[in-house]
């Protein structure tokens, strides 16, 4: 707060109340928070006996404002809140004369760094005063000795980085910025040997590279105990090559961190005579020659249009364009009036240190900020158009998830990656798998591409907490390389179908309950499902079906079921023996289509005939295929048939089962005559006979 | 005393006692009380008549039996209607449990978005959902992200080792990251359509941050787009405060701070008054009153430039609601992770 005071004149403290400042010091990061300067804390500081109260703010500072990662950056916008005169720190004046140039700079890519300033001092190492280091803790920065300590000090205040030089240890007054050249070496001030690459941009002397430009100084180039003259270094360097590089050499220092933001190109000269400034001040050195300015370009400022209007029009409210351009000129820009009247444009200067802002919305920003985002108000946009329905994915998965959780089935959300092993075991070849290049850990390597091992996954944690009888869901995407990323649908089950009841035992759920469900989920789409005898990887053989859909005119293969292979259930994790039966599917053929074109069909007002049929048969035979010889036989008064029981023992010969088929029988047009069904029937009997060589029992 | 007195008494007595009869038992002791041979309050009141004057005898005898029919009759009628209340054949104990019908539930996720989705739809959004894998162009470039720009540290990024192709519609680049926000949804909208533009796109994002309490590498987004001739910040403000005076309560208190994201100018962080403590400071809100809720602002020029519509005509907001940040406060769950976790003693806590 003191060094904030010093920057800026604003009356704050406990008597410090002055007209439209603030009252106190929580009030100020009010403030700051309110303009986009969020105070995450505000800690007392220790002071002397006798001074005023101090404290520290810590300010959350936004990616595009690295103006504000110093103390003259805050102090402009409690400059521009409180219409308080900001006071630029003391510098040294520029008396050197130009002539008095002890080095030589060139830069030899102007690209990565536009201007480079450089001057000496003679110096002598010592520890900083008190006053100094101790603003430096406040900010978190550890001091090392008077000279380092000058330079980080400035840093703070003004924002710009810089860099001191142990004079003696380079190779002469020449200063060169250039690319490294591959393979060259520096070792940089943690101690830590680096490679450099030529797109990195360094500080060399004749011989070889003495800084990482923008990151990092080097090692033998230190200042230390015995230095006695240094060379001070401002520059502007390019953001991005900075945060390239530092990513490269995996360094970031409050240095790259300032520089990849963006630095104040206009501000090394200031940097360098504050510094010295400071160095004669607390005795540590005097300067030696003038500041050296390499700066082979300087750029034009940018100039942006302010239209008055456009401010209101973007806002929902009117600013008094009186406020307007003082509050801009309090942020440092030069608002030019271009056309008077009620609604008045600017020419804006956008001084160099605001490098966030390119166009008129990046000002309109500014005065939305200073005019405060609590005064709009709130109003609500007309519909200037129907309201569009949303696609057709989102009725299918909430029918999806209602069919479901009404057949018990709760619905998990598991993670899009998964581990290697556990994708490869189940349905997919090594070459379909998408890798993530930087996972957080082996066991989120790869994106998934079958929900089933998140889904197996999250039984299996039910399952070792206590839980007996699981049945879990997920509607989500799936990753392939060569499907890309589509809908899909997993479903696992495990435990009882039937809980135990005072009634009686329990049932343990077996394929046939989620084949069930997934007979139930089709019907409510208006979707037939069929199950095909098939292998896959991951389920039992024997106990395995593809699934085959038919919605609409179209039938596919969406996926499949069966049980889970023990063994890699327990690999898993899974304790216990009991079974586990899982589902996946393809959503993308299950369609609501089927209930647009719904028309319905006249409720029957005939009675319907049942026969029962009980037969011996071979008990390979599927079930569908007699169904299928059933249904072709019968002719069209048969409604529906339903395996109603099967048997094998005793009175059954080995290799066939006894099976009992209830057919009824229905017309829509008239009651059928026992002597129709009877024909039909005993055509059934007969094809199931020639066919499959059935006996009637 | 006196000997009618002596039957008032009693008559009152009985009513009282009746009146506490609740089984059969009772009624049996009411009646041995009463009516009993020896202990009986009646045979006693009979048996204290000897003393009595012998002109009043055969009036007080007179009495003393009409106080025993009186005291037989209501007796035999409050059995009758004991008889009535007995378990009739056939009946069972209806306080056993009933059978356990499956039951399963949405996840609070899903409930949520759904929430926010219907929210949105009343005030004629449309629901689109987008890829999760993306290409840098739609997941930054085109949202006023270049590469190397330092607002992408913001949001680091899952990377796939090999591109994949992408999941959008139409011509599509290929895929080489899981998506850091929603936001690439807006892109691909305005490429196809013309303003004015009002969706919502929900859906998972990924952010390689290690898991904590609050951060996991995967969770649920909604993004909100709108886009029209004279759309203000006045009406993103409108909207997200009735939005989250509808979601929270009405009485939720709303406000918005500058802030910045690349692809909003001016951007806004928007707080609701603590849903723990109504504002007044607690640990959960760290003192403040207040919750971070979402981001949004008035749509970046540039990112109406990358897809072909006229910043000086249009102008439009967008916001981005984390979906699991609400339901850590709507539903006051501790740990993000829990989420994921699909334990059914958390799951099973939501309704259907
Ligand atoms: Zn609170």
């Amino acid at each position: 707060m003191s060094w904030l005071r010093e920057l800026v004149e604003v009356p704050v403290g406990p008597a410090g109340a002055g007209a439209g400042g603030p009252t106190d010091i929580a009030d100020l990061a009010d403030a700051l928070t309110m303009r986009g300067f969020e105070v995450g804390a505000v800690e007392p500081w220790p002071t002397a006996d006798g001074d005023p109260p101090d404290a520290v703010l810590d300010l959350e500072i936004t990616t595009n404002r690295p103006d504000c990662l110093s103390v003259f950056g805050i102090a402009r916008e409690v400059g521009a809140i409180y219409a308080a005169e900001l006071r630029p720190p003391e510098v040294e004046p520029t008396v050197a004369s130009a002539a008095d140039t002890p080095i030589s700079i060139t830069i030899t890519d102007p690209a990565l760094c536009p201007r480079y300033v450089g001057a000496l001092a003679d110096v002598t190492v010592g520890p900083s005063p008190r006053w100094l280091a101790a603003r430096l803790e406040a900010a978190d920065v550890r001091p090392i000795n008077n000279i380092v300590d000058v330079t980080n000090y400035v840093m703070l205040e003004l924002g710009h980085p810089m860099h001191a030089f142990d004079y003696a240890t380079l190779a002469g007054p020449e200063i060169r910025v250039r690319r490294a050249v591959a393979g060259e070496r520096i070792r940089t001030l943690d101690g830590i040997e680096r490679t450099l690459q030529p797109d990195m941009l360094t500080i060399a002397d004749a011989e070889r590279p003495q800084a990482v430009a923008g990151v990092m100084g080097g090692a033998d180039s230190e200042v230390g105990d015995t230095t006695r003259t240094v060379l001070l270094e401002a520059a502007y360097f390019n953001p991005i090559s900075v945060r390239r590089t530092n990513k490269r050499l995996a360094l970031s220092t409050d240095a790259s961190f300032r520089f990849e933001r963006g630095a104040d190109v206009s501000a090394p000269i200031a940097a360098i005579a504050r510094a010295r400034h400071l160095l004669a001040v607390i005795g540590a050195g005097r300067p030696r020659g003038a500041v050296v300015d390499c700066f082979p370009g300087p750029p034009d400022p940018i100039v942006v249009r302010l239209r008055h209007q456009r401010i209101g029009h973007l806002l929902g409210q009117t600013v008094d364009p009186a406020f307007v351009a003082p509050t801009l000129t309090r942020l440092g820009f030069a608002p030019r009036l271009e056309t008077e009247g009620e609604s008045p444009t600017w020419q804006v200067t956008v001084p160099s240190f605001r490098v966030d802002v390119h166009r008129e919305e990046d000002l309109i920003e500014e005065v939305a900020r200073h005019h405060g985002y609590e005064r709009l108000p709130t109003t609500f946009p007309a519909l200037t158009r129907p309201a569009q329905a949303a696609g057709g994915w989102r009725a299918r998965d909430q029918t999806v998830r209602r069919l479901l959780t009404g057949c018990g089935f709760s619905e998990a959300i598991t993670y899009g990656f998964v581990e290697r092993e556990a994708a490869l075991a189940m349905h997919v070849e090594a070459s379909d798998l998408v890798a993530l290049s930087n996972p957080l850990s082996e066991k989120g390597a790869v994106l998934r591409p079958s929900l089933l091992p998140g889904l197996v996954d999250s039984l299996i944690h039910n399952r070792r907490r206590e839980r007996q009888d699981i049945r879990l869901f997920e509607l989500g995407s799936r990753f392939r390389q060569g499907a890309g990323e589509t809908p899909s649908l997993a479903v696992a089950l495990t435990g009882a179908a039937i809980a135990q009841h005072w009634t009686g035992p329990e049932r343990t759920a077996d394929l046939f309950d989620l084949t069930g469900a997934l007979t139930r989920l089709a019907e409510g789409f208006g979707a037939q499902v069929a199950f095909e005898a098939g292998t896959m990887r991951a389920l039992v053989p024997g106990r395995t079906a593809r699934i085959q859909l038919t919605c609409g005119a179209h039938t596919t293969a969406v996926g499949w079921v069966g049980q889970l292979d023990p063994t890699l259930a327990s690999r898993r994790g899974l304790p216990g023996s009991r079974d586990v039966y899982v589902a996946e599917l393809d959503l993308r053929p299950l369609t609501l289509d089927a209930f647009g074109r719904l028309r319905a069909a006249p409720v029957p007002r005939h009675p319907s005939v049942v026969r029962d049929l009980s037969l011996e048969i071979d008990d390979a035979l599927p079930a569908a295929q007699v169904r299928g010889t059933i249904w072709a036989a019968a002719g069209p008064t048969l409604v529906s048939v339903r395996e109603v029981d099967r048997y094998q023992g005793s009175g059954v010969p080995a290799g066939s089962v006894s099976l009992s088929v209830r057919l009824t029988f229905r017309a829509a047009d008239r009651t059928l005559t026992d002597a129709e069904v009877q024909t039909a029937t005993d055509e059934v009997v007969s094809a199931l006979e020639q066919a499959y060589r059935a006996k009637l029992r | 005393m006196t000997a009618p007195t002596a039957i008032d008494t009693i008559r009152v007595a009985f009513q009282a006692d009746l009146g506490a009869v609740v089984t059969a038992q009772d009624l049996q002791s009411v009646r041995d009380r009463y009516l009993g041979r020896k202990q009986g309050a009646v045979a006693a009141l009979m048996k204290s008549m000897a003393g009595a004057a012998p002109a009043d005898r055969p009036a007080l005898g007179k009495a003393a039996n009409v106080l025993k029919r009186e005291i037989d009759a209501a007796l035999t009628q409050r059995g009758d209607t004991l008889d009535d209340t007995a378990r009739p054949v056939g009946s069972v104990d209806v306080t056993l449990p009933g059978r356990a019908l499956p039951f399963g539930r949405r996840h609070p996720l899903t409930l949520i978005r759904e929430q926010v989705e219907s929210i949105f739809e009343t005030m004629g959004f449309e629901i689109l959902q987008g890829p999760q894998v993306e290409d840098d162009y739609h997941n930054f470039e085109a949202l006023n992200m270049p590469p190397d720009h330092p607002a992408r540290d913001m949001q680091d990024t899952f990377y796939l080792e090999q591109p994949m192709p992408g999941g959008g519609e139409g011509a599509t680049p290929p895929a080489t990251l899981l998506r850091t926000h929603t936001s690439g949804m807006q892109i691909r909208y305005m490429e196809s359509h013309e303003p004015p533009v009002r969706i919502i796109s929900p859906g998972l994002v990924y952010r390689r941050d290690t898991p904590d309490l609050t951060h996991s590498p995967m969770f649920m987004q909604v993004e909100g787009l709108l886009v029209g001739e004279g759309i203000t910040m006045a009406d993103l403000k409108g909207t997200l405060v009735s939005f989250l005076q509808a979601f929270f309560d009405a009485g939720t208190r709303v406000m918005f701070r500058p802030s910045f994201f690349p692809y909003t100018e001016p951007s806004a962080e928007v707080f609701i008054s603590c849903v723990f403590c109504e504002g007044t400071g607690c640990a959960v809100c760290k003192q403040t009153g207040w919750l971070e809720i979402l981001g949004c602002g008035m749509v970046h020029p540039a990112v109406f430039e990358a897809v072909g519509y006229d910043p000086e005509r249009y102008t439009g907001w967008a916001f981005g609601l984390g979906i699991d940040r609400v339901a850590l406060l709507k539903y006051r769950v501790e740990d993000i992770r829990l989420f994921y976790d699909n334990d059914l003693r958390l799951l099973e806590q939501f309704p259907h």
